[in-house]
């Protein structure tokens, strides 16, 4: 027993030692960062040639019947269950087209690229898929671009040559300002905060994290991050580690962020059942309908977040007018049915346009 | 002598039971989809279903000697981490890099085999807490960085053909004809049935029951660390979640194939035909139209119902 | 340990009485080490950061995670019979679901609380009678039950959450007598079940068909009606996990909590249920869950770079595990 003692206690000291003092934010990626203006002048866009990849040898789909299919990261979480329904959404409308959705139970790339592999071989017309992993998801890709079909990308890209379009929500700079600021105002610009997301193996996570570091190191250099914990896709343990935070840091820690429509209302959970609400703000990327009990409670005083039905509706429309020929390489704007006139950005990079902030006041206006 | 016998006879019966459900599979599936009985298809799939397959194999060992190696995926994940690690931070030669990450997943299977045999540790529980931190090196290691841009040659294992048929696929055939032979007809492969039939008797017996089984579980460290490589090179970057829920997946095969999970009865072939009725499904089905949480019902229904079938049978002989 | 277990069963005969202290360390060795450690931790950690042991915190460590402790005591009852149930994560999300979905539908909250542990002892009866009676390893019921439960939960929910559950459904969030109910469930349940183990004959049956079923087959228990039991009683706490589980947030997610059936089991594992069968007490698995939790929280007190957590973590198990082996090797 007195064995076990010390090599626990030795355990202990030896892993306390590894920590690191982390220059970058725990979670962050390593690419380079592009901070916004701290004053919200927009960022110049400079004109970029079509980077995309084209299909091989298609065959004339101009207004034919398609048959599409939907992979995303994963399903079972609120997030793709609306993309997954603006996709059927713009199908309807488009009314030459059969899609379905169908991911797997896990954010797994081996079961992801699996899937992808086994539509490819069962003929299908196009491809829509939010990415695992951008260069894991590649090699497949390019394979369904060389068997002539149509790939678009929403949510998490692949590489650029891996597809022909990749509708992006928002660029990652622009959440990050978003997130930022949103968090100053409500915490000051010296206030610390902590961050709870999904894994740091996440690249849309991670790059948002390492923009969100760039930008408040730039516009509020007396912020203080605390940290960043994991909580996987989660809602339990979500909830569980920022209770931890909470604990933690007591009154030190003004913020939380959540990175995930899963992390961030389990965080305003765990502070509404802590009792901080209104002294800890909680900030980060939701949708509305969870989000609503604690919007309307006062705890929360706002979630961002695109439309995500908007995605999969864009994502569709794109495809579909890539397949007709109608959306080509070197277009500057894309009409996505009725979401009216998309900017082309970054070459292949379809905007959907500036994320929504819900508040009190326009909450009840969404439902997903 | 006489319970070898006894056990082939028995083997037979289930492995002749679960080819004939393959071969009926197969023909349900080639009408469903035109798609599936090509040989661009079945080849395709026999890419994607190499890891799975080698680490299967060499499970089939682990289990026979009445063991389980629940640590496979982290080795893997591990592995995949330490390639990328020694190729881009430590600067060496991609190939030395790999055969040194290698042989750094072998060693994770040896420790494995150390602490079962020499601390007595039961196989679940010393491979449940090596799962653990395997994939927490694995992660720690990595700090979560991706390693990519890899040299096109190195593409050429995981994505490439030799002769036609995809270059990882000659490793699980090799690796198959190899294994098969090891068990059915050397000393070593006679030992891990007796290890596994009863394992005081064996060593009572004078065979070498801890070196044996040592041998096994660094063995299945060597299956997924390369299996891990080759992972790699199909996707052309590593991740530290890579092989999440492999051993699953292994297991499930190996079990299917007629190896019975208290040790003592099992064959390479039987794990060969489980893993082919597996892949079988998951693609057949996917390009029938059923979705992938549709496929996971029929797998585990399938698992089920095909042991449920044998164990009948052999109650109705016995 | 085992031996010493099955013989008084067995046999009948009792044996001089030995000291009691002496007969709790021997029988309890396993727990009390895992005590020790947690106090170790505490101390340790608190000295570090004093709000590590502050009542929310310990609220947080205890009452969160109760739900595991929970779920740990069914399957150390299915370990020590010689069994393994790795279909239970999957099988505490949909019952969650089914909760859920009961709850916001507008019945009463009685039925959606009953309606997971009856579900869950039925599932568990299907499992435990393709177990016990048509002699299918447990293993490859529960791999392939684990694969039917994820797969069939999204096919039918089409992966949808559950929000805007009714407060009088929260039963996680009340604190009776001032203590947060999960604590209060998951200790009574786990004396009861203890008790109930050592106590009563079938309870203490259990550990004869875990040690060795051909003696116990031999005086005339039958194993199988034992294991069927087990799995069905797994099975309800289960369902009461889920209870816990379920009414913590305002949304359920109609996903598989990841990784959940491995805590589970090292849990119970850890907590000196002997893989082996025949041996461990089901306070053990509930220490071993707290410990976890207690581990785990530790971590991010005392600022253990997040990148290597699941690194520590494994090799504390790891760590755990040889001690305990090292414990229990007879003197030579």
């Amino acid at each position: 027993m007195r064995r076990y003692m010390i090599t626990s206690l030795l355990a202990l000291a030896l892993s306390a030692g590894t920590s690191q003092a982390a220059s970058t934010w725990t979670g962050g990626d390593d690419l380079p960062t592009n901070p916004l203006a701290c004053d919200g002048t927009p960022a110049a866009a400079a004109p970029v040639t079509y980077d995309g990849g084209s299909p091989t040898k298609a065959p004339d789909r101009n207004g034919k019947q398609i048959k599409v299919v939907d992979v995303p990261k994963l399903v079972g979480i609120g997030y793709f269950n609306s993309t997954s329904k603006g996709v059927m959404e713009a199908a309807k409308d488009l009314g030459n087209v059969s899609a379905k959705t169908d991911g797997s139970t896990k954010a797994n790339i081996d079961d992801q690229i699996t899937l992808i592999d086994n539509y490819i071989t069962s003929g299908v017309d196009g491809i829509l898929f939010s990415a695992n992993d951008p260069v894991a998801i590649a090699p497949v890709l390019k394979k369904a671009l060389a068997a002539g079909i149509n790939v678009v990308g929403y949510d998490a890209d692949a590489q650029a040559d891996a597809r022909q379009w990749f509708v992006n929500p928002a660029t990652p700079n622009g959440v990050a300002k978003s997130l930022i600021d949103t968090l100053a105002k409500e915490i000051g610009p010296d206030g610390s905060f902590a961050i709870v997301t999904s894994t740091f193996t996440t690249p849309n996570q991670a790059r948002w994290i390492s923009e969100m570091s760039a930008y408040q190191a730039k516009c509020y250099p007396k912020m203080t991050w605390l940290e960043t914990v994991e909580a996987q896709e989660d809602n339990i343990l979500s909830f569980n580690q920022a209770n931890t935070l909470i604990n933690k840091y007591g009154s030190d820690m003004k913020g939380i962020i959540g990175m995930t429509s899963v992390a961030t209302p389990a965080a305003a959970d765990a502070v509404t059942q802590a009792g901080q609400c209104g002294k800890i703000s909680v900030v980060g990327l939701a949708t509305p309908n969870p989000m609503k009990p604690y919007i309307k409670a006062g705890c929360v005083k706002s979630a961002v977040l695109w439309s995500t039905t908007d995605l999969g509706y864009a994502a569709m429309e794109a495809l579909r007018a890539s397949a007709d020929g109608t959306l080509k390489p070197g277009d500057k704007t894309f009409k996505a049915g009725r979401l009216g006139e998309l900017q082309i950005i970054n070459g292949s990079q379809i905007l959907l346009g500036s994320p929504a902030v819900f508040t009190k006041d326009n909450v009840d206006k969404y439902d997903f | 002598m006489s319970l070898h016998n006894i056990s082939w006879r028995n083997l037979l019966r289930h492995e002749t039971i679960l080819a004939i459900v393959a071969v009926i599979l197969l023909i349900l599936l080639a009408f469903q989809s035109s798609q599936f009985f090509t040989g661009a298809n079945l080849l395709n799939q026999g890419r994607l279903m190499t890891e799975v397959g080698l680490v299967a194999i060499i499970m089939t060992f682990v289990i026979i000697t009445g063991g389980i190696d629940l640590s496979v995926g982290s080795i893997l994940g591990l592995t995949a981490i330490l390639t990328g690690v020694f190729w881009q931070n430590l600067g060496l030669p991609l190939v030395l890099a790999a055969c040194l990450a290698i042989a750094v997943g072998t060693f994770c299977g040896f420790v494995n085999g150390f602490v079962i045999t020499r601390f007595g540790v039961p196989p679940l529980i010393a491979t449940l807490a090596t799962l653990a931190l395997y994939r927490g090196l694995a992660e720690g290691i990595s700090q979560a960085r991706s390693v990519r841009g890899y040299p096109e040659w190195f593409y050429v294992l995981g994505q490439g053909s030799m002769l036609g048929v995809p270059t990882q696929l000659w490793i699980l055939i090799a690796l198959a004809i190899l294994a098969s032979i090891l068990l059915a007809a050397t000393r070593i492969g006679r030992s891990i049935y007796a290890i596994g039939a009863n394992e005081v008797a064996a060593f009572f017996s004078g065979l070498p029951v801890n070196r044996t089984k040592i041998a096994v579980y660094t063995a299945s460290g060597f299956a997924a660390a390369l299996a891990g490589v080759i992972f790699v090179s199909r996707v052309s970057t590593t991740r530290s979640d890579m092989g999440t829920g492999l051993e699953l997946d292994a297991i499930t095969a190996v079990v299917l194939g007629g190896t019975s999970i208290y040790g003592g009865r099992g064959s390479v072939i039987g794990t060969l035909i489980g893993l082919v009725v597996i892949q079988s499904l998951k693609n057949g089905l996917s390009l029938a139209g059923v979705k992938a949480e549709g496929t996971a019902v029929l797998i585990g229904l399938m698992l089920i119902g095909a042991i449920l079938m044998t164990t009948v049978l052999n109650k109705r002989r016995a | 340990m085992a031996a010493i277990q099955q013989s008084a069963v067995l046999t009948g005969k009792s044996r001089p009485p030995r000291p009691l202290l002496s007969r709790l360390v021997s029988d309890y060795g396993q727990e009390f080490v895992i005590i020790a450690a947690m106090l170790v931790l505490f101390v340790a950690v608190g000295l570090y950061n004093p709000r590590f042991l502050s009542t929310s915190n310990l609220n947080t460590i205890f009452s969160g995670n109760a739900y595991i402790a929970v779920a740990a005591i069914g399957m150390a009852m299915v370990i020590i019979t010689g069994h393994i149930d790795v279909s239970i994560g999957a099988l505490i999300g949909v019952l969650a679901t089914i909760s859920g979905t009961l709850a916001v539908s507008g019945y009463p909250v009685w039925v959606a609380w009953s309606a997971p542990v009856i579900l869950g002892m039925a599932v568990n009866f299907i499992v435990g009678w393709l177990v016990a009676y048509a002699r299918i390893p447990s293993i490859v019921v529960t791999l392939g039950m684990m694969s039917i439960l994820r797969g069939g939960l999204i096919s039918i929910t089409g992966g949808t959450w559950i929000s805007g559950l009714p407060k009088e459904f929260m039963i996680a969030q009340w604190k009776p007598f001032g203590l947060p109910f999960p604590i209060i469930a998951m200790v009574v349940l786990t004396v009861l079940a203890a008790w109930w183990m050592r106590n009563f004959p079938f309870g203490r049956s259990l550990y004869a068909v875990g040690g060795n079923p051909e003696a116990a087959r031999a005086t005339g228990l039958s194993a199988e009606r034992r294991v069927l039991a087990v799995f069905v009683i797994h099975g309800a706490f289960a369902g009461i996990a889920t209870i816990l589980f379920a009414t913590q947030l305002q949304v359920i997610q109609s996903t598989v909590p990841p990784n959940l059936e491995l805590t589970v089991i090292t849990a119970a594992v850890i907590g000196g249920v002997s893989i082996l069968g025949g041996s461990g007490t089901v306070i053990g698995s509930t220490l071993a869950a707290i410990l976890f939790a207690t581990i785990g929280s530790a971590l991010i007190f005392v600022n253990v770079s997040a990148y290597w957590l699941r690194a520590v973590i494994g090799g504390l198990i790891l760590i755990t595990v040889l001690a305990d082996m090292i414990r229990r090797r007879p003197a030579r």
